[in-house]
C-alpha cells in the first residue's frame, strides 16, 4: 500500500525508514520496518511513538538525549538502540533529521534504522572486554593500595587499622570493623572506622560465624585458600553486613565486617578484591602476631638485662633511664650496666648494639657478659675494650656496636675510661662547668682494634667544652678526676643525634640540659631533652653517677 | 578556579539588584537545553545558567566519584555556586534530576532559595512497595548498556566547538552534538546516581515554596510521580502542561514559560 507520491524504492530500501511527527509519533513507515515488526502490528503503527518500540534503556535515552538533540541541532546520527520486535530484540543504528517550519504541526522527523545485529554483537564483545579490563584494573589498584597499607602496618593493631581504613577508603564501605578471636575463642573488636559496631545480636551472630569459620578453617584453613572463586569467601548476612574472613596459615584470626554505603552512584562491591584483601589481611596478621611475639621475647630479654639492681656505693649515687623508640616499638640495642671490679672500683658501661629486635637483644646479652668477664682488677678500660673488640671480631656478635666502658674509684674520684665509637662521656662540675671527654677513643667494635683521634670538627671546636687530649698518638684510655658534687653522664646517641642538626649542636643541648637538671635522677635529663613522650626513631639511654 | 568557572556559569539579563533565576539542566544534556526558555525571563530576572560537573563546559577534573555518587554531592555544588554568586534568594528552575538536586539544596540552605520550579521531578525512578516510579532496576541496567553502546560516538565531541563562524563552511557538521556534550564515563555514573537514588524521604525537609510542572505524557516522570512530589511537598503547586515527552523546555517552551510566569506573578 504505497501512498501516492512516494517512491517504490522507499519501501524496498534495505534500511527501515520512518517519518515521525514533531512529538515522535509514527506518521509513516516503509515495508522494511513493517517486516521487522511483522505484519500483524504493521497496520497499527500510525500514531505509535517510536520511542515506545525501543527497549526501556533506548526509551530513556531517546527522552533524555535524542529528543533534546533533535530539537537543538535538528539531527542525530549513528545512535545504537534496540528495537523490540515479536521476534526478539533487534539492534539498530538510528539516524534522524528534523524538518519543519514555524508551525509545530509542520514538523516532521525522518528516521533511518540500519540493521546492526552483527556489528553490535561484535561491539558488545569489545565493550564487555573493555569493561572487564577496567574492572580488573580497578581491582588491582584497590588491592595494591590495600596490600601496601598492610605491608606498612606495624603490629596487630596496625594491621586491623589498615584493614578498616582500606574498607572505607578503597572499597567505599560506609563503616567497617575488625573482630579478632582472642585466646578463649571469643571475638574482640580491634578496629573500627566510619561508625559504631552493630548492636549486640549482630555481634552474637558474628561470633557464631567466627566459631564456625574457626572450626572449618582450623586445620583446613590452608586448603580453603585458593579453592573456588575468591569471592565465595565473602558472605552477606541477612542484616546486610558483608563478612570477610581473615584466615592465617593455621587458623582464622577473625573477620572484617563492613556495611556498604548507600550511594546510588557507587558500583557494586568488588567481592573478589575484597576477599583477596581479606587473605592479605590474614597473612599480615600472621606476620604481625609472630613479630609481636618476637618483640615481647626481646623486651623480656632486655628488661631482664636492664632492671637488675644497680650497686649503690658509699660516696656515689647511680641512676639510669631507658626510653624505647616510638615508631617501631621494637627493642632497641641500648643497654647499661654497673658492677664492682674490686672493693673500691666501680665499672660503668653504656652500649648501643646495631640493629633492633630479638637478634640485637641476644647480642646485647652476650656483650654484657663478655664485658663483665673481662673487667678485672688491674686490667684497665683500654685492655677491657680491646678484649671485647676481639670477641666481636672472632664470633661476629654485635659488629659495629658502640660502647663506653669506665672505671670509677669511688674513694678517690679517679675515673678511667675507653670509648669505642660511642658518644663521649659528659662531666658536669659542681661549679657549673660541662666538658665532653674525647680522649680514650676507639673505632666501633669489630671494625679496627686500635685507638683513634677525636673527630676533626671536635678538635677544631673553640668552645672549650670538648677535651680532646694532647696531639700525637692516641693512648686508647682517658682519665679525669671527679670531685664531690661532680656528675658523670654516660648515654647513647638517641639523646643527641637527630637528622635535622649537627652532632655538636646536639651535644651542646645535652650539656645545657644536664647543667639545668636539679635532681639526682637520670630520667630528669631524658625528660628535659626528649619530653615525656617516646623518642621518635631511636631509643635512648642514660647512666648518671654523682659523687656525694 | 572559581566555582562559577567550574560550572561554566553565566549571569545575564536584568541589571544587578533584580531577583535572580537559576536554571539547572537535567541528565543527558547541559545548559543549552534552556535556550528556548531562559531568554523569556531576562527582562525581569538576572538569569544564571550553569552546567553540572561532567556536562557541557564544566571542569571535568572537578568530578569526584565519591562526592558525585549521590545527589547530595550535586546539591552541595549548587549551594557552593549560589554562595559564591551571592545573588540573594533565587528562583531555582530544575529540570528532571535537577529538580531533586534543587530540593536537596533548598533543604540544606533554605536562605538561598526564594522559590523552586520543578520540571518533571521524580524522587525515585524505580518501583517500590506501594510506589510506582516507572522503572525496574533491570531496566536501568539497560539504560547503562545503551549509553555504553553510544560511548564512542560521543567522546569525539568533547572538544569545544566554535560556533557562528561564517568562514567555516562545514559549520553544520561541526555543530553535530555541540549541544549537550557530556563526558561519557561521567554521564554513565550520573545515570546511575540519577536513576538509582531514592530521595522520597527528603521531600518533607523542604520548606521553600515550589511549583511542580508536569507534562501530559512523560515516560520518564509520569503524572502519578509528579503528583506524589506535589503531595509530599509543603507549600507546593501543581501545574499540568500540554506537552509530550520529558523535555518541555525544548518541546513546549511557551507552555512552560507561561506556567512559570503565572506561578511567579505576584
Amino acid at each position: 500500500m504505497t501512498p501516492p507520491g512516494r517512491a517504490r524504492s522507499w519501501d524496498t530500501a534495505p534500511v527501515a525508514l520512518l517519518r515521525l511527527d514533531g512529538a515522535g509519533a509514527i506518521i509513516d513507515a516503509n515495508d522494511t520496518f513493517r517486516a521487522w515488526l511483522d505484519d500483524a502490528t504493521a497496520l497499527d503503527l500510525r500514531g505509535t511513538r517510536l520511542s515506545s518500540l525501543l527497549s526501556v534503556g533506548g526509551r530513556i535515552y531517546w527522552e533524555t538525549h535524542l529528543a533534546p538533540l533533535l530539537r537543538l541541532q535538528d539531527r542525530v546520527e549513528e545512535i545504537a538502540v534496540e528495537l523490540r520486535t515479536p521476534g526478539g530484540r533487534r539492534q539498530v543504528l538510528l539516524s534522524a533529521e528534523r524538518h519543519g517550519g514555524a508551525d509545530p504541526a509542520d514538523v516532521v522527523i525522518d528516521v533511518a534504522l540500519f540493521d546492526a545485529r552483527e556489528r553490535s554483537r561484535y561491539e558488545r564483545e569489545l565493550l564487555a572486554a573493555r569493561a572487564e579490563a577496567e574492572r580488573s584494573a580497578t581491582s588491582v589498584r584497590t588491592l595494591l593500595t590495600t596490600t601496601t597499607a598492610l605491608a606498612r602496618a606495624a603490629g596487630v593493631e596496625g594491621v586491623c587499622d589498615a584493614l578498616v581504613r582500606a574498607a572505607v577508603e578503597e572499597f567505599r564501605a560506609q563503616s567497617a570493623w575488625v573482630w579478632l578471636v582472642d585466646a578463649t575463642g571469643a571475638p574482640v573488636l580491634r578496629a573500627q572506622s566510619g561508625g559504631e559496631p552493630p548492636p549486640g545480636e549482630v555481634t552474637t551472630a558474628l561470633a557464631a560465624a567466627i566459631r564456625d569459620g574457626g572450626a572449618a578453617g582450623g586445620s583446613s584453613g590452608r586448603a580453603r585458600r585458593g579453592t573456588g572463586p575468591a569471592g565465595d569467601e565473602v558472605e552477606l548476612t541477612p542484616e546486610g553486613h558483608v563478612v570477610v574472613p581473615l584466615r592465617g596459615a593455621h587458623a582464622l584470626h577473625g573477620v572484617l565486617v563492613l556495611v556498604q554505603r548507600a550511594h546510588a552512584g557507587d558500583e557494586g562491591l568488588d567481592r573478589g578484591a575484597l576477599a583477596a584483601a581479606g587473605q592479605q589481611g590474614g597473612v599480615a596478621l600472621d606476620r604481625a602476631v609472630l613479630h609481636e611475639q618476637s618483640i615481647s621475647v626481646a623486651h623480656e630479654l632486655q628488661r631482664a638485662m636492664l632492671t637488675e639492681h644497680l650497686p649503690q656505693p658509699e660516696g656515689a649515687r647511680l641512676s639510669t633511664d631507658y626510653r624505647p623508640a616510638e615508631r617501631t616499638l621494637e627493642v632497641g640495642g641500648d643497654w647499661y650496666d654497673a658492677f664492682w671490679v674490686d672493693d673500691s672500683v666501680l665499672a660503668l658501661t653504656v652500649g648501643d648494639i646495631v640493629g633492633h629486635g630479638l637478634k640485637s637483644a641476644t647480642a646485647m646479652g652476650q656483650l654484657r657478659t663478655v664485658v663483665r668477664s673481662h673487667a678485672e682488677s688491674g686490667v684497665g678500660p683500654a685492655q677491657v675494650l680491646a678484649r671485647v673488640d676481639r670477641f666481636v671480631q672472632r664470633h661476629n656478635v654485635g659488629f659495629g656496636s658502640t660502647l663506653v666502658y669506665a672505671e670509677l674509684d669511688v674513694a678517690t674520684g679517679r675515673l678511667e675510661f675507653a670509648c669505642a665509637g660511642h658518644p663521649p662521656p659528659l662531666v658536669t662540675r659542681a661549679d657549673g662547668e660541662a666538658t665532653f671527654l674525647w680522649t680514650g677513643r676507639w673505632m666501633p667494635l669489630g671494625v679496627a682494634s686500635r685507638p683513634v683521634r677525636p673527630p676533626t670538627a671536635v678538635v677544631a671546636d673553640a668552645s672549650g667544652r670538648h677535651v680532646t687530649g694532647p696531639e700525637g698518638e692516641p693512648s686508647g684510655q682517658g682519665s679525669v678526676e671527679l670531685g664531690w658534687g661532680d656528675v658523670l653522664w654516660l648515654y647513647t646517641d638517641g639523646m643527641v643525634e637527630r637528622h635535622d642538626r649537627p652532632l655538636l649542636t646536639g651535644l651542646d643541648e645535652l650539656a645545657q640540659a644536664a647543667l639545668g637538671t636539679a635532681g639526682a635522677l637520670a630520667g630528669e635529663l631524658v625528660s628535659s631533652l626528649l619530653g615525656d613522650g617516646l623518642n621518635e626513631y631511636d631509643d635512648a639511654c642514660v647512666l648518671r653517677v654523682e659523687r656525694d | 578556579m572559581t566555582i562559577a568557572t567550574r560550572h561554566s556559569a553565566t549571569v545575564s539579563g536584568a541589571p544587578e539588584g533584580a531577583p535572580a533565576m537559576v536554571f539547572a539542566h537535567g541528565f543527558g544534556c547541559d545548559q543549552s537545553m534552556w535556550r528556548l526558555v531562559a531568554p523569556a525571563f531576562e527582562d525581569a530576572y538576572r538569569v544564571v545558567l550553569f552546567d553540572h560537573v561532567g556536562a557541557g563546559g564544566s571542569d571535568l577534573s572537578a568530578y569526584d566519584p565519591d562526592r558525585h555518587s549521590s545527589l547530595d554531592g550535586y546539591a552541595a555544588d549548587v549551594v557552593e555556586l549560589l554562595d559564591e554568586l551571592a545573588l540573594g534568594p533565587v528562583v531555582f528552575v530544575g529540570h528532571s534530576v535537577s529538580a531533586m538536586i534543587g530540593l536537596l539544596a533548598a533543604a540544606r540552605r533554605p536562605e538561598f532559595f526564594d522559590r523552586l520550579v520543578l520540571v518533571g521531578p521524580s524522587p525515585r525512578y524505580i518501583d517500590d512497595d506501594g510506589y510506582r516510579g516507572g522503572f525496574s532496576a533491570d531496566e536501568i541496567d539497560e539504560l547503562l548498556e545503551t549509553m555504553d553502546s553510544n560511548y564512542l560516538g560521543w567522546s569525539e565531541f568533547i572538544a569545544p566547538v566554535i560556533m557562528g563562524n561564517p568562514e567555516r563552511p562545514k559549520l553544520g557538521e561541526e555543530l553535530t552534538n555541540a549541544f549537550c556534550r557530556t563526558d561519557p564515563a561521567i554521564a554513565k555514573r550520573f545515570a546511575r546516581t540519577t536513576f538509582l537514588s531514592d530521595n522520597r524521604a527528603d521531600l518533607a525537609a523542604v520548606r521553600t515554596p515550589s511549583l511542580v510542572v508536569q507534562c501530559r505524557e512523560d515516560v520518564i516522570a509520569p503524572i502519578e510521580v509528579g503528583r506524589y512530589v506535589h503531595d509530599h511537598l509543603t507549600d507546593s503547586e501543581f501545574c499540568l502542561i500540554d506537552a509530550v515527552g520529558h523535555c518541555p523546555n525544548l518541546s513546549a517552551p511557551e507552555a512552560l514559560t507561561t506556567a512559570m510566569r503565572e506561578y511567579l506573578s505576584p
